[in-house]
């Protein structure tokens, strides 16, 4: 079951998967198994790591952070009702939009608030 | 957003998984291609699934190796997020792909998130896209309008001006200008809804009166 391959691996490398692909880019250049190598190949050229990671380094500490106390924030992060209204609803897309420059691909996550962690 | 969510992710069992559109790379970001580039990373950090191998070598017996349809892909992604107990994807600027392949995308997305009630989808872009977020994921959407504040302006002023290469041309008077000026005109600037934030280098001194 593909449910149990993914579940059986260890969870610290179940984790940080945006940020560990291109540490697995290299590897794969340097030898993992040439099937896995194909694998990822057929499903997809596209390299998202290298846009994050200069988004990592452009990204100012503690810009955004009105945005985490957001009511709308606080609910998409929710693990069944985000904001203990107890009306049960819990978005499961949160969409934030605004003109080019304003921010958008900057915004930061509380760690404490994350599905419910409050 | 992805950085802070793969942090929390080495607590529990979470995949953090995302992509940027681009305009550059429009025709190459075709909706399967995008749902690819998502498993990919499933598949790069939890190893290859047995849905996947079944898929890429039923496609490799095909005509000269064929590539997924779309919506066999969609199964593929739908199939290992819902093997997760919890997903985050997050997708900067919708509005810089094509707009058939961002609807393809919403559309996919909405699918995998009927079936996986764990799984979490942030989303940013212009507010051109706001109508078809609104239509494909009607009450599982919430929408938030970003603009920087004042705080965040003087923030990313303080850094610009602590990366000056020309130090010698600022002095302490001048410095308190840009910090007081700028934040302000932007903020005018956002009531009027034409604010543009200076998030690349450029002469500070040209926002000062």
């Amino acid at each position: 079951m593909a449910c149990n391959s993914l579940r059986s691996i260890d969870i610290t490398d179940n984790i940080n998967s945006f940020n560990s692909f291109s540490t697995n880019i290299v590897n794969i250049t340097t030898g993992i198994d040439d099937e896995k190598r194909q694998i990822l190949e057929w499903l997809s050229p596209l390299e998202p790591n290298q846009r994050h990671h200069s988004v990592r380094n452009e990204r100012i500490d503690g810009v955004g952070n009105w945005f985490l106390e957001t009511d709308e924030f606080r609910k998409w992060g929710g693990a069944s009702d985000g904001d203990g209204d107890g009306d049960g609803y819990v978005p499961q897309v949160l969409f934030c939009y605004g003109d080019p420059g304003v921010g958008k691909t900057y915004l930061r996550y509380d760690k404490n608030l994350l599905l419910g962690n409050e | 957003m992805i950085d802070h969510l793969c942090d929390q992710s080495s607590e529990r069992d979470i995949a953090v998984v995302g992509l940027y559109c681009d305009f550059l790379s429009q025709h190459e970001q075709s909706t399967t291609n995008m749902l690819g580039v998502i498993l990919k990373q499933f598949v790069n950090v939890g190893g290859v699934s047995e849905h996947v191998k079944q898929a890429f070598e039923t496609a490799r017996k095909g005509f000269g190796g064929r590539c997924l349809r779309l919506p066999d892909m969609l199964e593929l992604v739908k199939t290992t997020v819902a093997s997760w107990p919890q997903v985050f994807i997050c997708i900067d600027a919708l509005d810089e792909a094509l707009p058939k392949h961002m609807l393809d995308l919403l559309r996919s997305l909405h699918g995998i998130v009927q079936g996986s009630p764990n799984t979490r989808i942030f989303l940013t872009g212009r507010a051109i896209v706001l109508q078809e977020i609104k239509e494909i994921f009607f009450t599982r959407a919430v929408i938030v309008p970003i603009s920087p504040t004042k705080e965040d302006i003087k923030k990313f002023l303080v850094r610009q001006l602590g990366s000056d290469t020309e130090p010698d041309a600022m002095d302490d008077s001048l410095r308190a200008d840009i910090l007081r000026v700028i934040p302000e005109r932007i903020s005018e600037m956002q009531v009027g809804k034409s604010c543009v934030f200076p998030i690349k280098s450029g002469p500070l001194t040209n926002y000062v009166a």
